[in-house]
């Protein structure tokens, strides 16, 4: 029997007083994609944080390719992430930023490589990120994922700020990701959600 | 090796951004320029003084460029990139702590020249002053490294940091200012310097294997 990507179970999670999520139960099959809906502050990056074992739940466990969060620690960078906005050093090129990104997680490319990444989706090279406009960010974002090749890739919004081309570059790198493994991501956009999901999660506002 | 990579990384962020390194040494100027002032013109007076001043003023600066380690996370949100990476976590203290380390020798030469102007320390005895200065960052920033992550989610972190940093440094401090004081007094006995250095490598080897320990419990969300 081939295991869930990823296994939410009955995940309570709170901050302060506040429960976000409470009792959430999912489970990701390799080779879908998996389209989080729901308005503001229903949990939908809550969620996506707590698969992505950045915070630990109240009650409840996440279990990713069969295995506990903490036994998942040697293959983490398998979890490709990318939030809203898509977080880079400012004082950084793209480049730059791209090739300290996978030296950390323990995945050095070639140089050549982010260079085709980069022409890939259209970006100039030697610019510091922090003159990047948004959708320039989402597509340095698009870049990485591209050359990490994660196994899980968890995504915020990731439609907002891009363009016709850049949406469309978006698609190919999610179904490439899903076919490889499994994608979660969270958006507002339906159309978008109906477009590329394989199943569709509504949310709703924990009480 | 990541460690390094990252300690590397920071360095290029804060040679490129340079808004820690210009506030602690702004700060360090200001320090020097009061104390200095405070103790008057005689000589014997800046003397004594002089180490004591040298480390309260690389302990506050020193916390100015920890929380900078880490506020270098905060306002580019990269904190979860890091926090996503494979392996436990230890290794991004480690490379905090490097990187931090290398700016406070850094610091520590430039101030150690500084009050050695001003305060009448003789340079001539820099290898010892050098030697109690490793030692002492060393201590230090094994601490300091270690609280600004825990604190670096929180809105009053700074104010936080030395709260909780300088309670656990004094020893540090003390035995820092007391080999500092024995090395520029030339009538003070050597081996009471040495025992000095003793202590602050016992501080720096039980708080070292204390914060790697704790690091990758308290750093999770």
């Amino acid at each position: 029997m081939v295991e869930p990507v990823v296994e939410v179970r009955r995940v309570w999670k709170r901050f302060g007083r506040q429960w976000v999520l409470r009792d959430v139960q999912l489970a990701v099959e390799p080779g879908e994609i998996v389209a989080l809906l729901g308005p503001n502050g229903v949990g939908k990056t809550t969620l996506l944080r707590v698969i992505a074992t950045l915070i630990r739940p109240q009650r409840g466990e996440v279990r990713l390719f069969g295995k506990s969060a903490k036994a998942i620690e040697q293959e983490r960078g398998w979890i490709g992430l990318v939030a809203n906005p898509p977080a880079f050093y400012r004082h950084l090129s793209g480049e730059e930023n791209l090739s300290q990104s996978l030296a950390l997680s323990s995945k050095p490319v070639a140089a050549a490589e982010i260079t085709a990444a980069m022409e890939r989706v259209g970006l100039p090279a030697g610019r510091p990120v922090a003159a990047y406009s948004s959708g320039m960010r989402k597509r340095l974002a698009l870049a990485r994922t591209m050359l990490q090749k994660p196994r899980l890739l968890l995504l915020d919004e990731p439609e907002t700020a891009l363009d016709s081309g850049g949406r469309e570059e978006l698609v190919e790198v999610i179904r490439s990701a899903a076919s490889g493994g499994a994608v979660v991501l969270a958006t507002h956009d339906h159309d978008f959600a109906g477009e590329i999901a394989s199943r569709l999660v509504e949310m709703e506002a924990a009480r | 090796m990541r460690a390094w990579v990252l300690a590397l990384r920071d360095l290029r962020l804060e040679m490129r951004g340079r808004a820690g390194l210009l506030s602690a040494f702004s700060f360090i100027a200001v320090v020097l320029f009061i104390m200095g002032i405070a103790f008057g013109p005689e000589e014997a007076n800046l003397r004594r003084a002089g180490p004591g001043v040298l480390w309260v003023a690389l302990a506050f600066a020193g916390s100015m460029l920890a929380s900078r380690a880490w506020a270098i996370e905060v306002e580019n949100e990269t904190l979860d990139e890091l926090l996503l990476t494979p392996g436990s976590r230890e290794w991004i203290y480690v490379g905090k702590l490097l990187f931090l380390w290398l700016l406070m020798l850094v610091m520590g030469a430039f101030l150690l020249v500084l009050v050695a102007a001003w305060f009448y320390l003789p340079l001539s005895s820099w290898p010892q002053l050098f030697v109690t200065l490793v030692l002492g960052a060393t201590g230090y920033t094994v601490v300091a490294a270690f609280y600004a992550g825990l604190t670096v989610r929180l809105r009053a972190r700074d104010v936080l940091l030395y709260l909780l940093v300088f309670p656990l440094i004094l020893p540090v401090v003390l035995a820092a200012v007391k080999a500092t004081l024995g090395i520029v007094d030339p009538v003070a006995d050597f081996a009471e310097v040495v025992s000095w250095w003793k202590l602050l490598g016992v501080f720096d080897v039980v708080y070292a294997t204390l914060c790697v320990l704790l690091f990758p419990a308290v750093i999770e969300g």
